[in-house]
């Protein structure tokens, strides 16, 4: 198994909102693999941004990190006396940045260690700058180029991405292009960084079917060439089956199934997972309405006793109610969070629709 | 971008001649009682002699024919008839113009020059000391009447500079200082106010998170991002503010006796010095025209997705 490039302990986050606090992430453990590309599921609301905002420090403003910490493996040496620095257990050195402090601790790591696709490319980009421009300035603050130096290099990413004619894009500004090439000129800025992970944060949901798969295999090739480690937040399956290894299924801020794909997508051990595939629309009947999620998310504003989800699940338990599920491991691989794979759990099987998940050939509609 | 222009000019003088028309139609309906001071005392031959001198008993469309042939032939505005006996209407304005657009121009550029940093770095600390002072005193220039702080500065300006009240005593320089002050006020709580909403508008954009993704310093982030394009919607009222300077400012030339063009409309006004009030209104009219004008054409230079040729567009 690779090695953890990041890792997450036990880590909470809260908000301050009018006056009342907000405990967003509950707990979270994590670890992220070098060179993986994983993804974080869940509806609306159950913390996935926040979790990766937490990797590149553009929590908002009234969050906070309570406790916890996020080790990130991928700089070596490199800040070894910050405060923040130290040593696993098998002596990688790390750094904190659950504690990191001030801005300027931030700059050492945004872009050049990890960046981040936003989810909308329609306002991502500068309307008064060329696109050149906007390349060649990730290129300056993070390799040092300028001049004839940076403009060879921003016609090689272009062309990386594929945008065509791209001496003509470099003069271009954003408005001259369609969604689907703003995406790619940020997947661009992203890339003439050299960061080692990249968050992509539901990068396709804004471009039409067609652009996604183009846009989700480009990914693919860029994450092969150029050794990425890549997290998707994303809510589309689809875009899941089509191209994370790994799976994280998160729910009201906590991971509570945590897999690789044929894991989650044939095996899945958590009521909500099940939930949540029996809700992809290839698995409805004709004539029959399409599965839904009862009920709504728990309200984060109050501790939660017991298991987030169990309101919500047909299948709950009693001690669902009243104790949080420690995770029992499926495979060295698969871990859920839910008293059903105690040993001493009724036996409740998946339903029955999750089973043609397989006849339909998983959910692969990318490609 | 050219041939645009061109068919804006070509506008631009039709606005011009329609409004000189107007007005010179306009002041032609005063009674003509407003031409002689002392009419009760003249004959009618006299009223009838003097009037057919200034050429305002031939029909009105006549006299319309006469004043554009030689506003384009001679460019001549006419004579002023009170204000100042027989002399040129451009000449008594080619006197007058320069003294108020130094002004005026002088206290833009203070304006901008103390505006747009205060702006920014108002923005920058938002919410802090620098922009709670910031806002008093943008407040404070707004809600007190401009004439009671003019008077202020001039009061106690004078005192501290050791200077005379009146600009024509003081030397050249130094009687600058207190009229260039007085003036920008004003203007520098209006940039500094507009900048810093726009700055905080804009720095809540997407566009600024992904600088940031980047791993831009706030720094660069504030200045290649944020001000750059919160600049472009004022920067359309500069030229215009610009021009309006040679229009005078009324109140600070009369309360420093700067002899400039403040007042001077209203003055002729009052006068009905006919040719003076054509020509203060073409003047006008063109600063106007041409300011607009000069505003778009910045507004193309500084925003791409602002074109002259292309209609709609994409935003």
């Amino acid at each position: 198994m690779a090695n953890p490039i990041l890792s997450v302990r036990n880590l909470h986050v809260k908000f301050r909102l009018r006056g009342r606090v907000l405990h967003a992430l509950r707990g979270i453990n994590l670890d992220v693999l070098e060179g993986e590309s994983l993804a974080i599921v869940g509806e609306s609301g159950c913390g996935k941004s926040v979790l990766n905002k937490n990797f590149i420090g553009l929590l908002d403003q009234n969050g906070f990190i309570e406790s916890g910490s996020i080790h990130y493996f991928g700089m070596g040496d490199k800040m070894r006396n910050h405060s923040a620095a130290g040593e696993d257990e098998l002596g990688r050195p790390y750094i904190d940045m659950a504690r990191f402090e001030d801005n300027e601790d931030w700059l050492r790591i945004r872009g050049s260690e990890v960046c981040m696709i936003p989810q909308d490319p329609m306002t991502s980009l500068n309307p008064l700058k060329t696109i050149g421009w906007q390349i060649s300035e990730a290129l300056e603050l993070h390799r040092g180029m300028t001049g004839d130096m940076a403009y060879d290099e921003v016609i090689r990413i272009l062309e990386d991405v594929r945008i065509d004619d791209p001496e003509r894009r470099y003069k271009q500004y954003p408005h001259e292009l369609s969604g689907g090439m703003r995406q790619r000129i940020v997947i661009a800025i992203a890339i003439a960084c050299q960061p080692k992970i990249l968050i992509c944060d539901e990068p396709t949901t804004a471009l039409d079917v067609t652009i996604q798969a183009q846009v989700l295999t480009l990914l693919k090739d860029l994450k092969a060439k150029y050794n990425l480690t890549i997290i998707f937040i994303t809510h589309d399956l689809g875009v899941v089956a089509n191209i994370a290894e790994r799976v994280a299924v998160m729910y009201a801020g906590d991971i509570i199934e945590l897999g690789t794909v044929d894991d989650i997508f044939f095996d899945a051990r958590h009521p909500y997972t099940w939930a949540l595939l029996s809700s992809l629309p290839q698995l409805g009947q004709r004539g029959e309405e399409l599965y839904s999620i009862k009920g709504t998310p728990p309200n984060l504003f109050k501790e939660i006793k017991g298991d987030a989800f169990a309101a919500r699940n047909p299948h709950a338990l009693k001690i669902d109610h009243i104790q949080q599920p420690p995770y029992f491991h499926v495979s060295p691989t698969h871990k859920a969070r839910t008293w059903l794979l105690d040993p001493r759990a009724p036996k409740v099987e998946p339903p029955a629709a999750l089973k043609k998940i397989k006849d339909i050939g998983g959910v692969n509609h990318g490609d | 971008m050219v041939k645009y222009l061109a068919k804006r000019f070509l506008r631009s003088f039709i606005t011009l001649f329609i409004i000189l028309s107007i007005v010179f139609v306009l002041v032609r309906q005063m009674p003509i009682e407003g031409y002689f001071p002392n009419i009760e005392k003249m004959s009618q031959a006299d009223i009838e002699r003097d009037l057919h001198m200034m050429g305002l008993d031939q029909p009105i469309l006549v006299q319309l024919f006469d004043f554009f042939k030689d506003l384009v032939c001679e460019g001549s505005l006419g004579v002023s008839r009170v204000y100042r006996t027989n002399v040129p209407v451009t000449t008594i304005l080619a006197d007058k113009i320069p003294l108020s657009v130094q002004l005026g121009s002088m206290s833009l550029c203070l304006a901008l020059l103390v505006g747009l940093p205060m702006g920014t770095l108002m923005a920058k600390y938002k919410g802090k000391l620098f922009d709670h002072i910031g806002t008093g005193f943008i407040v404070l220039i707004n809600a007190v009447p401009a004439a009671v702080y003019y008077l202020f500065i001039q009061l106690y300006g004078t005192d501290l500079l050791n200077i005379s009240m009146l600009f024509t005593r003081n030397p050249e320089g130094i009687r600058w200082v207190l009229p260039v002050i007085s003036m920008s006020l004003g203007n520098i709580a209006y940039y500094a106010m507009w900048l810093r909403r726009y700055m905080v508008d804009e720095s809540k954009k997407d566009y600024v998170m992904l600088a940031r993704i980047k791993g831009a310093s706030e720094n660069q982030i504030m200045f290649r991002h944020i001000f750059r394009n919160s600049f472009v919607p004022l920067a359309q009222y500069i030229p215009t503010s610009f021009l309006n300077t040679v229009i005078g400012s009324i109140y600070i030339e009369s309360l420093y006796g700067i002899p400039g063009m403040g007042g001077l409309l209203v003055d002729v006004i009052k006068k009905q010095d006919n040719n003076m009030i054509q020509g203060i209104v073409l003047l006008f009219a063109c600063v106007g025209v041409i300011g607009l004008i000069l505003g778009d054409i910045l507004m193309v230079t500084l925003d791409p997705r602002i074109s002259f040729t292309k209609k709609g567009g994409d935003r």
